[in-house]
Formats: C-alpha cells, sequence, structure tokens
C-alpha cells in the first residue's frame, strides 16, 4: 500500500521565474510517475493540511516563522539568488510541512504500507531560522521531531545530490535523530564533509559521504552500507524517513552524480532495511529538476518498496568514488573519536 | 577586552550589484590604507551551478578593476568562489584556520527586502558574525577610507 500526502504545491500558489528549475510541474512528474505504477486499491491518498504552528515550532525559531508569513503577505521576493517567496508561499509551505504529518499519522493508524510526501517547496535546506536552496520550511525534519516529541527514534536517509545542511544543523545535538547523507562535493550548500559528525551530545549521528562528481549507484549503496550501515545497526531506529531528491540522478540539470531510476530503486530497498518493521518508511520529495527522470525514478523507487518491478533504467556501476567512500569511514572514525575526547568530563 | 588591532585580512562579499561594488571599493581602499590582504567572495548557489543565472567568471576582471582603482594591486588581492548561500559563505570566511578579520558587505546585495531581515545578506550577517563587520550603506559615496 502507499500512503501518499498530497499532491500539494502544483498550482500557481509557489512558484518562481520561467526560468526557475524549482516549478509546479516537478509536482505533475511526480504524480506521473505514481500513475505509471496503476496501484488501484493499493494507492490512499491523504490531504495535505497546513502545518499546525506548534509542529513547526519544534524546529523553526517563532520570530522566523512570523517574519516568512508577513514577508509573504507582503507580497514575497527573492530570499537569496536562488530561493524566492510569492504570496502563496506561506500557506504552500506549510502544507508541504503538514504532509508529511498527516502522512506519519496514517502509517501509524495502518500499520502497514510506505509513505510518499508529494509536496514542494521542498524542505532539506531550511535552517532554524533560515531560507535556503529552494527551500522556506524543513518539512522531513518537523515531521522527525513529530515524532521524537513522542519518544520515537527517528533515521534520516537523504539522498539528494545536495547535503542537507538544514536537517543536520536542526538535528546536529539531538540524539533522538541520526542523519545521513550522500551527496556530491563539492557543491552547494558547501557543508556535509566527513568530519561533521555531531554535536557533543549526539556525537557521530551525523553520517556525511561527500562523492565526487560522476559517481554512480553503485558507490552511494557502497555508501550508504559501509559508512553508514554499522552506525543505524547501533541506532535502532523506530522510523525511517528519505529526503528522497531525485537530482543525484544522470539528467539533472543541478548535479553530476550519474545514478538511475535503477540507482534509486536499489537505494530504495537499501535503506527501507533498516526500519523495524512495515509502516515506518516514509519519503518525502525534495530535490529532482528534470522531469522524465522524476517521473521514472518515482516509479522504480516506489516500485521497488511496494514489490513491483518498474525499473525502466538500469543500475548503474563504476563510476569514481569507491576510494574516497573508504577514506570517509576512516575520516569519520577519527573526527568521532577527538571529538569525544575533547567533550566535557560530565557528558 | 584585547585591544583593537589592524586588519590584515578583510574579506569582502560581491555578488556583482551595485552595493557589493559600493562594498568592495571601500574595502580594497581600506587595504591599501592598512596593508592588508583582501579576500573577495562570491558565493555560487544552485543556479548559479547550473548555468542559469550568470556565471562568477564575468565578476572578476571586475573586481581587480576596481580594486586596482583604490590603489590595491592584484597580487593583494584574492578571488575566492565557494559553493553556498551568500551569508552562510561569507560566515565561514571568518572561521577555520586562516579566518578574516573584518568583513565587509553592501547593505543590500543583489536581493533584499525594506523592512524584513529576509533577503538581506547584510542584516544576517549583523546577526551572526562574531568578526567585526562593515555595512557599506546603499549610497555611500565610493571612496578610500
Amino acid at each position: 500500500m502507499l500512503i501518499l500526502a498530497g499532491p500539494t504545491g502544483g498550482g500557481d500558489e509557489h512558484h518562481g521565474a520561467p526560468h526557475h528549475p524549482e516549478r509546479p510541474a516537478r509536482i505533475g512528474a511526480v504524480m506521473a510517475g505514481v500513475e505509471d505504477l496503476r496501484l488501484g486499491e493499493e494507492l490512499v491518498t491523504l490531504e495535505a493540511p497546513p502545518a499546525p504552528v506548534d509542529d513547526l515550532a519544534r524546529v523553526h525559531r517563532l520570530p522566523y516563522l512570523d517574519e516568512m508569513e508577513s514577508f509573504c503577505a507582503r507580497g514575497g521576493g527573492d530570499l537569496d539568488p536562488d530561493t524566492y517567496a510569492r504570496p502563496g508561499s506561506w500557506e504552500a509551505a506549510r502544507r508541504a510541512a503538514g504532509a508529511g504529518l498527516a502522512a506519519a499519522a496514517a502509517l501509524r493508524a495502518h500499520g502497514d504500507g510506505v509513505g510518499l510526501v508529494v509536496a514542494r517547496p521542498p524542505g532539506h535546506h531550511a535552517e532554524a531560522d533560515r531560507a535556503m536552496g529552494f527551500c522556506l520550511l524543513n518539512n522531513v525534519a518537523v515531521t522527525a521531531a513529530s515524532l521524537t516529541a513522542v519518544g520515537e527514534r527517528v533515521l534520516i536517509v537523504d539522498w539528494d545530490v545536495h547535503h542537507g545542511n538544514g536537517t543536520q544543523s536542526i538535528f546536529w545535538d539531538d540524539p533522538r535523530v541520526l542523519y545521513v547523507s550522500t551527496h556530491q562535493w563539492p557543491l552547494f550548500p558547501g557543508t556535509g564533509r566527513a568530519v561533521e559528525v555531531g554535536g557533543v551530545t549526539a556525537l557521530g549521528l551525523t553520517v556525511n559521504v561527500p562523492l565526487p562528481a560522476g559517481a554512480t549507484g553503485d558507490v552511494v549503496r557502497q555508501a550508504v552500507d559501509h559508512v553508514a550501515g554499522p552506525v543505524v545497526d547501533r541506532f535502532a531506529p523506530d522510523w525511517v524517513l528519505v529526503s528522497c531528491g531525485f537530482d543525484a540522478h544522470r539528467d539533472d540539470p543541478l548535479g553530476e552524480l550519474a545514478l538511475s531510476s535503477g540507482d534509486f530503486a536499489r537505494l530504495a530497498t537499501d535503506v527501507a532495511g533498516y526500519a523495524p518493521g512495515p509502516g515506518r518508511v516514509l519519503l518525502f520529495l525534495e530535490g529532482g529538476y528534470d522531469l522524465a527522470a522524476l517521473r521514472t525514478s518515482t516509479a522504480a523507487t516506489l516500485g521497488a518498496l511496494l514489490g513491483g518491478g518498474d525499473r525502466p533504467e538500469e543500475p548503474t556501476s563504476g563510476g569514481p568514488g569507491g576510494d574516497q567512500v573508504r577514506a570517509t569511514a576512516l575520516r569519520r572514525d577519527r573526527a568521532v573519536h577527538v571529538a569525544g575526547e575533547s567533550a566535557p568530563m560530565d557528558l | 577586552m584585547p585591544p583593537t588591532r589592524i586588519p590584515t585580512t578583510i574579506a569582502v562579499g560581491f555578488d556583482g550589484s551595485p552595493d557589493a561594488v559600493r562594498a568592495l571599493a571601500w574595502a580594497a581602499g581600506l587595504a591599501a590604507t592598512t596593508g592588508a590582504r583582501l579576500v573577495v567572495i562570491h558565493a555560487v548557489g544552485l543556479l548559479e551551478h547550473a548555468g542559469i543565472a550568470g556565471r562568477s567568471t564575468a565578476h572578476r576582471e571586475a573586481v581587480l578593476g576596481t580594486a586596482a582603482g583604490a590603489g590595491l594591486g592584484p597580487e593583494r588581492v584574492e578571488w575566492s568562489v565557494a559553493d553556498g548561500d551568500p551569508c552562510s559563505v561569507l560566515l565561514r570566511a571568518t572561521e577555520g584556520p586562516d579566518p578574516a578579520d573584518l568583513l565587509v558587505v553592501g547593505s543590500r546585495g543583489a536581493g533584499g527586502h525594506p523592512g524584513s531581515v529576509l533577503g538581506s545578506t547584510s542584516l544576517e550577517l549583523a546577526e551572526r558574525v562574531r568578526t567585526p563587520l562593515v555595512i557599506v550603506p546603499e549610497g555611500h559615496p565610493v571612496t578610500v577610507p
């Protein structure tokens, strides 16, 4: 069963200049990928209600939320060279965040299925008090925080081509959340080095695997398995949330990784294996700006998770980065050790 | 409190806007006067990386020309391009092993909206930076400090 929250953000409520890649048509491409699976009664669609401010305030500072709301109400504008807000953006962003909350609640109620949040604007670059990288509110973080608030332990896997600086910073010191990111390096936003391993109260619970341009699916899977796998096993998550950016696809105009839709299918299967049981995997749309790749990657990913086989592109292998993955594991261990040695004794 | 000292490395944010040119000229003039090194920093965002927005390479010659006009030779100017949003990139320039000890920006940059912190790199920096910050105001005459 697919529990789909949304779609939301596919209209005119949040749009930039005509050339802007983070555009409403992305939602249509993802939905086309869902429809390709012909799920019939196995598809449950949920409304995406605006997230309550109390939920947003778990990860965003109230003055930021107030300022963003009033900024949009005044007509909005460009927030930085990449990021925009329009009069309808505040409502759109709240719905994108609310979609995750609705999907998590439905998964819990059903006790089965896979969740998918089809919403924009995306979220993983948004920090506690800053919009950036097309993101206004951090959707995956809002849902993760709602789960930790009731005692759950949350793994966030972020396979977007860009590092999720916002998610990392929000949970930097939170021992209830394990954040794992594979991403192209160097690339926007400039964070996500292997030695970024978490704060003193969550040491080792941030896992970054930077990868060179051209890295293929086998390298990304190796990164998740070899570097993150042992940490995930020790962490024992109750939930697996995925910052599901399809801009690591080889056809994407904003990155230079070389994955195919078949790679996302394999990655999804690997990552879902970290869930403690059914109904505990929830995917959030992040990046992905080539509409055809968005469609095929959505279908392949969901097909793999739901037991289907829609995989129009073969998995890739042979790209660079294997050595870097092995080096990352060593550099991480050293960074955790050094930070632990210098941590205050009473911690 | 440590005594005030003359900065040895001045970082200035540059996005090609008129305010950034003004800030660059002011910072270059100060560097020429004090003997400091000038690091001109350009943040590359998602759109610029993808070639959808203007490329930073177009700025480099203009930067050197402006610095020369303020009396600062190219040997004292470092052109630095870094991935990230402008605020984060400039904050990183004031941290790490070789940090700038003075940061200079224009008041608005290419974005910015009157009455709002959102979209204003200079106001965000004023809230976050731990290094002395100079915000060269809009309309300030481009003269050597």
